[in-house]
């Protein structure tokens, strides 16, 4: 993504691999092996719409078989029932499946992780009975023995493998082209952290559901083309769970999240399912699911994330060994190594007159009983580098999801620049300037650190903007040196740097930082110090939140004490760390008394 | 194998197993060995079945009837017309989707194009797909399936051995009527519905909710619910306060058969003292012998396109020993039929040629020889390609077994139906 592909790069394999597949099924001449291929195509392209959703988003759908069997009984029924061709049915399968992908994403996506995925799995059950219900147990379409071609009916089997692969080749290019787009990249940071792809400016739910609709779309085509290849439609083939589940199958097998995953899959599986069962079904009945079976879960285990990262990774590390590693030999040069430290602008001393960027007027939440925060008001001045910081449990981080708008407060007002912003979802706060970074970081481990940066560039600018925004962010936080490095590989220090670096590619005013400074030790908290001194000197507003005082005390120009959810004290470090109210809320009544000595 | 109360030999899971295994190596061994003399020597028929799967157990029922045939076929001459040819078999597995089962019918006629008809595919479903294939390889092929849509989409190579399910649906209440009247001497006349809500029990209720006015009948009690059924007291205790005269109870699936039946007999409504009707095997298929005391069934009557039937009594005979089966069942005797019904065309056709034998079956019609296998004991095919003469066959369980009481000329046994 951060390193733009060329559209021939990008195209032209896919393009390649189409005609290839096509021009060797035109020389087969089995009918059977030319079912074959058509099924390997069909699954394929099923298995891309599931990738479409669950595989970019990471919302994994356990029920893709209701958009497939829309799908497939819209064209039967079209044809069955009013004599309608599926060259026109396959196109109202697709508008068809693309609605049933709105509608059930509505509802749907209330849910998260496994909820969802649960939830999902209700769809083709529900619709299996309802088409049973309503009478249609077996659809059959219709022979056509005069002008079969205008009824997509053809004798020679091959006619529909051209077919299906244009219809592979569209997909795949399709998906190609979201994938490397500001689109697909709103999708990868959906997967990496929902709540973070909120933060830093995207509207998740919109996007969500513009997915699904496209996905469902996409299932509801090859549906409809299936139906055209099976003839026959019953609820349990297009509606059953192993529908379901060979979208999983293939996508997972082959790979998930990279268009080649489910091509692969679909290439390797449906025939060695195929040829299994043509083996042995009739010999010794059965065991061809024991073989087929076997086969998933060995690829499962060596190579849990499906062949295409497997090879990706097995190429990759032989192009290491062949290019002597000049990577191992520069030693991943760490932050560490970067003059961030050494740049180090001064800060202007903030004039008492600064204006007022963000303010919290009473802010109140409960959980149930808990009263998590009360009554909390203070304002940060434009500049200015506020922490908050406070015992374990003492509301920081709720105070800081009400701040960015993941929580809504109960009472009280939060306003930015004088304007009241309560209750605003964080991908409009976002878009007013303010940038979040969470305690656990989720980098994605596969993609590179600029891509990883990327994904906080707020993407209504185009990719391009993006792209720069990126590499700026990523020169602001000392990691301008690993753009290209794989995330997986970053120490703990750098993997911060990364999130820093990915809420500044949003560009933010305001800059609200969650616990930065966890799990470091003390050259790496300095080195952090100075990157967040420096982000602050180029007139960014910084709210910190910590529990350790020490690194805070020589950051921070004032704090905010909170205990049990309310403000206990405010002020600059030297009047808070003697503050005994304070001491007594870290440390208890004994050390607030010495204090007091 | 158990020796149950009554002093009947009850084969274990077991023992079928064992039994079926015998005859699948007994059934395919010789055909390997022998390996083709000569091309004119035979002549190879398919059958496309579920092999493995949840159906693979009817799978194999037919397979032991479609075997039993082709020996019986080779053992009397093959096909005289061609010169003795001998027939052989030839398995594909339709596995357990529609999908499947059109992928092997797919492979049956591109790997074989030496075929020249076939029998299949069991479940309506996969028959309606696998005929998509064979009707364009005009390949002909035989079927039990009772799907109304297999015979009327205008296909001029797929022959319907059994009633339409609509058809049987139909016919069944007036003749179980005209039965119940010549064995008590008195007309039901009030009736209970009570079913699952599957596709197949549906379609049979229908007819009766619709017509049951027109005999005379009034509907006391018309139950619906979802297999399986985890207890069936409440179900059981309305029929008990609804007294009908006759229950109408198609279940398709074997765990209710049992749940149903076996309540039944605690709350004294079993043994024909409410006089229960069902639909397809489930409430006859010799896995219920497994699940539930033989003697509990005694009475209980099920309606089916094809079983054990008088005249064929040293077949069915030879078929339990090979086996181990306890009867041999509308899958077993309709599978073996159609091979005689193929050989038959064979004959007629007097060439090992699919299109001449398709001809032959169209224009078949014959009362000897394999119509012998079949209720109404004529093959004839009419214009869509339905066995003109096929109708329901009613099994009533007397003696531990069910056995044929309708038609006349099927039956083994008169139907039993308490006085009241």
């Amino acid at each position: 993504m951060f390193r733009a592909l060329s559209r021939a790069r990008m195209i032209l394999p896919v393009v390649a691999f189409c005609a290839a597949y096509a021009v060797l099924a035109m020389f087969v001449t089995n009918s059977y092996h030319q079912l074959t291929l058509t099924l390997v195509a069909v699954w394929a392209i099923f298995g891309l719409s599931w990738n479409l959703l669950s595989g970019m988003t990471g919302l994994i759908s356990f029920g893709h078989a209701a958009f497939f069997g829309l799908g497939a009984y819209t064209v039967a029924l079209l044809f069955a029932k009013l004599g309608l061709t599926p060259w026109f049915g396959i196109p109202v399968a697709t508008v068809l499946g693309g609605l049933a992908g709105l509608l059930i994403g509505l509802p749907t996506f209330r849910l998260r992780g496994h909820y969802f995925a649960l939830a999902m799995l209700a769809y083709p059950l529900a619709l299996l009975n309802i088409f049973l219900w309503l009478g249609h147990q077996e659809v059959s379409l219709p022979l056509i023995r005069e002008r079969g071609w205008a009824y997509m009916q053809f004798t020679d089997q091959r006619v529909y493998i051209l077919l299906v692969v244009g219809l592979l080749l569209a997909s795949m290019i399709s998906m190609r082209v979201v994938e490397r787009s500001r689109y697909g990249l709103a999708l990868t940071a959906i997967k990496q952290n929902e709540a973070a792809a909120e933060a830093v400016g995207i509207d998740t739910r919109r996007l969500k559901l513009i997915t699904i609709t496209a996905s469902g779309a996409v299932a509801g085509m090859i549906g409809g083309f299936h139906a055209v290849i099976l003839l026959v439609v019953t609820p349990e083939a297009v509606f059953g769970m192993l529908i379901s589940a060979q979208a999983l199958t293939v996508a997972m097998f082959g790979g998930v999240g990279t268009v080649w995953g489910p091509v692969l899959g679909a290439l390797v599986l449906i025939p060695l399912g195929e040829t299994l069962h043509a083996r042995f079904g009739a010999v010794l009945p059965g065991v061809q699911g024991v073989v087929f079976g076997v086969a998933i879960v060995a690829v499962i285990l060596l190579a849990p994330e499906g062949l295409y990262w497997k090879v990706a990774d097995l190429l990759r590390n032989r192009r290491k060994t062949g290019a002597a590693a000049p990577l191992a030999a520069g030693a991943l040069p760490s932050a560490a190594a970067m003059p961030c430290g050494g740049r180090q602008p001064a800060r202007t001393p903030l004039g008492p007159d600064a204006p007022v960027i963000l303010q919290a007027e009473g802010v109140s939440r409960a959980f149930g009983g808990v009263k998590a925060v009360q009554e909390v008001s203070f304002s940060v001045r434009q500049g200015e580098i506020l922490g908050i910081i406070g015992p374990n449990g003492a509301g920081k981080t709720t105070l800081f999801n009400l701040l960015n708008g993941f929580v809504r407060p109960d009472a009280g007002r939060v306003l930015l620049d004088g304007r009241d912003v309560t209750g605003l979802p964080p991908n409009r706060l976002c878009r007013l300037g303010v940038g979040r970074t969470f305690q656990v970081v989720r980098p994605f481990a596969r993609m590179s650190v600029a891509d990883n940066v990327m994904s906080g560039a707020r993407a209504a600018d185009g990719i391009e903007e993006a792209r720069a925004r990126a590499r700026a962010a990523m020169q602001r936080v000392g990691l301008g040196g690993l753009m290209d490095v794989r995330a997986g590989t970053l120490s703990n220090l750098n993997l911060r740097l990364m999130e820093l670096a990915r809420a500044l590619a949003g560009r933010p005013r305001l800059l609200l930082l969650d616990e930065t400074f966890a799990g470091l030790g003390g050259p790496e908290v300095e080195k952090l110090l100075g990157v967040i001194r420096g982000i602050a000197a180029e007139g960014v507003t910084v709210v910190i939140i910590e529990h350790t005082l020490h690194a805070m005390v020589r950051l921070v120009d004032r704090f905010v004490v909170l205990d049990h959810g309310a403000v206990l004290a405010e002020g600059l470090p030297e009047e808070v760390t003697g503050n005994p109210a304070v001491i007594e809320a870290y440390l208890g009544s004994k050390w607030s008394a010495r204090a007091g000595d | 194998m158990l020796i149950s109360g009554k002093g009947v030999l009850r084969p274990t899971r077991r023992d079928l197993l064992a039994g079926g295994a015998a005859l699948a190596g007994s059934g395919l061994l010789p055909g390997m060995v022998r390996a083709q003399p000569a091309e004119g020597g035979t002549v190879k028929v398919g059958l496309l079945v579920p092999l493995s799967g949840i159906y693979s157990r009817f799978g194999q029922l037919m397979r032991m009837g479609a075997e039993l045939g082709i020996k019986h076929v080779n053992e009397q001459g093959g096909v005289p017309s061609l010169g003795g040819a001998k027939l052989e078999l030839r398995l594909f597995d339709a596995g357990d989707s529609t999908e499947k089962a059109k992928n092997a019918a797919q492979r049956m006629v591109a790997d074989n194009p030496d075929l020249v008809a076939c029998s299949g595919a069991y479940l309506s479903s996969f028959t309606l797909s696998a005929t998509e294939v064979t009707e364009r390889a005009e390949l002909p092929m035989l079927t039990l399936s009772y799907s109304d849509l297999i015979t009327t989409r205008g296909f001029r190579y797929v022959f319907q051995t059994s009633a339409k399910a609509g058809d049987q649906a139909k016919e069944a209440l007036p003749i179980l009527l005209d039965l119940a009247q010549r064995a008590a001497g008195k007309r039901p006349e009030t009736v209970a519905i009570l079913t699952d809500n599957t596709a197949s029990s549906l379609s049979f209720v229908q007819p009766i909710r619709e017509n049951a006015a027109k005999f005379g009948l009034r509907i006391v009690m018309d139950e619906t619910f979802t297999p399986p059924l985890s207890d069936a007291t409440q179900l059981i205790q309305k029929v008990r306060s609804a007294r009908p005269d006759v229950m109408v109870m198609p279940i398709t699936v074997i765990s209710d058969v049992k749940l149903l039946i076996e309540k039944m007999n605690e709350f004294g409504l079993g043994r024909g003292r409410v006089p229960t009707i069902g639909n397809g095997i489930a409430m006859a298929q010799s896995d219920l012998l497994q699940n539930i005391r033989p003697a509990q069934m005694e009475g209980f009557i099920t309606v089916v396109g094809n079983w054990d039937a008088k005249g064929q009594e040293a077949i069915i005979e030879e078929f339990k020993r090979v086996s181990g089966e306890p009867w041999m069942g509308q899958n077993s005797i309709a599978t073996y039929g159609d091979i005689w019904i193929m050989r038959d065309a064979l004959e007629k056709a007097g060439r090992a040629d699919r299109r001449a034998v398709a001809e032959a079956l169209r224009t078949i019609d014959i009362t000897g020889g394999a119509a012998l296998y079949y209720p109404g004991r004529r093959v004839k095919f009419d214009a869509t390609g339905l066995r003109e003469t096929a109708g329901p066959v009613v099994v009533q369980w007397q003696n531990n077994r069910p056995v044929t009481v309708y038609p006349g000329d099927s039956a083994t046994a008169e139907i039993f139906w308490l006085k009241r």
